[in-house]
């Protein structure tokens, strides 16, 4: 259980970074733009490192290389995600699969954002450890909260 | 000036009465099954229980493959044989001049058709994989991220195509409906009455059922172990 100080001390550290800037801040016009995009960008490519560590962590032999690179993709996307959620950045305002609800509902949603950021590091510090096992438990872990956020605040149509 | 002759559908005038057996039970189980299961699929993966879509699908694999079998040694109105006809059968058929019992040539086209369309969509989504990567279906290895990533966005587009097909099948129903034919009844109950001189169904044996039920199974759960060794972990 070596990594969870460390996990615990940089989920700290993210919490006090980014207390306040998540779903309350408004921004609108250019930077709306410019939030949502990289929202849009964003997601896709922690999208693409989960689909990548999925079929590592379904593989006999996982590629240590490919998991850590994915792993460290994953926390450091995690840590910018509390940028991408300002008010003014609905479906109202562009094209986006982020429900209003997420701006009707600002507490919970931030509760399930940041659980998807502490989930991220402390799989990223699984990584780090170098046991695959308990990494792939953390893997599972993260995927949760992918899962719980996605079913409430994600719209089907977002392509 | 084609010859006017009573349809082969049309009403009897009484008569024989006594209902005779058209559809065994496989296929008429098999029918009411893919109804479910296809409404159950759609339900399931807009209600966020993926897990539920995929064994749905899987159990769709296990019908199918059932169907194909079953089409060659099942009951004489379940053969691919006995349906399965030329563009000449189905002018006749158009033109009135079809008189027997089972699929009617067109409705093997609509058969055959609903068959593919669904084989294609069960295809499509063993390899998929969701847009999260939480789920997989259990070929997604034979395949690249990219590849699963299209299979999935195909998947979604040709479903589109089955609702068509299920559109246009159900309209039939109610078109023979109005035209005095019920075919609702006859595909719960198995039996109905049958036009004179018409022979009814030939019936194969129930166990010969179980076999291909066992070799339907057997060929889903090597699907659901990945397929090997097409894909090992």
């Amino acid at each position: 259980m070596r990594i969870l100080p460390f996990a615990f001390a940089s989920v700290a550290m993210l919490v006090a970074a980014t207390a306040g800037t998540s779903a309350v801040t408004k921004v609108s016009g250019v930077k709306a733009a410019q939030v949502m995009h990289e929202r849009h960008e964003g997601m896709e490519t922690v999208g693409k490192a989960f689909k990548a560590l999925h079929r590592e962590f379904d593989s006999s032999a996982p590629s240590v290389p490919t998991v850590r690179a994915s792993a460290a993709q994953m926390a450091n996307l995690a840590k910018r995600s509390s940028g991408w959620f300002p008010a003014g950045t609905g479906p109202d305002v562009g094209k986006t699969g982020a429900k209003p609800e997420i701006w009707q509902a600002p507490q919970d949603f931030t509760a399930k954002l940041s659980a998807f950021q502490k989930a991220a590091l402390i799989f990223n510090a699984a990584v780090a450890s170098g046991d695959m096992n308990a990494a792939k438990a953390r893997y599972a872990d993260l995927g949760g909260t992918c899962k719980a956020c996605h079913d409430k605040y994600r719209t089907e149509m977002h392509h | 000036m084609p010859r006017q002759v009573s349809d082969g559908d049309a009403p009897l005038s009484g008569g024989s009465g006594a209902k005779q057996p058209v559809w065994d039970l496989p296929v008429r189980a098999v029918h009411w099954l893919l109804a479910g299961l296809i409404a159950f699929s759609w339900w399931s993966v807009h209600n966020h229980h993926t897990d539920w879509h995929i064994w749905s699908g899987l159990a769709i694999l296990t019908l199918l493959i059932f169907r194909l079998l079953w089409g060659f040694v099942g009951s004489s109105t379940a053969r691919w044989s006995s349906f399965v006809r030329g563009p000449a059968s189905v002018f006749a058929h158009l033109r009135g001049r079809w008189n027997g019992i089972g699929h009617t040539p067109l409705g093997a086209l609509s058969v055959v058709a609903i068959f593919f369309a669904l084989a294609v969509q069960v295809g499509l989504g063993l390899i998929s994989e969701d847009e999260d990567g939480l789920y997989t279906g259990p070929l997604y290895r034979l395949v690249s991220i990219d590849t699963s990533d299209k299979a999935r966005d195909n998947h979604e587009l040709w479903f589109n195509l089955i609702l068509g097909l299920i559109v246009l099948h159900v309209a039939a129903i109610i078109f023979y409906r109005f035209r005095g034919k019920k075919l609702t009844k006859p595909m719960i109950t198995g039996r109905a009455i049958l036009g004179p001189g018409t022979r009814p169904m030939r019936p194969a044996n129930w166990w010969t059922a179980l076999i291909c039920f066992a070799i339907a199974v057997g060929i889903t759960r090597w699907v659901i172990a990945g397929a090997p060794p097409l894909s090992t972990p």
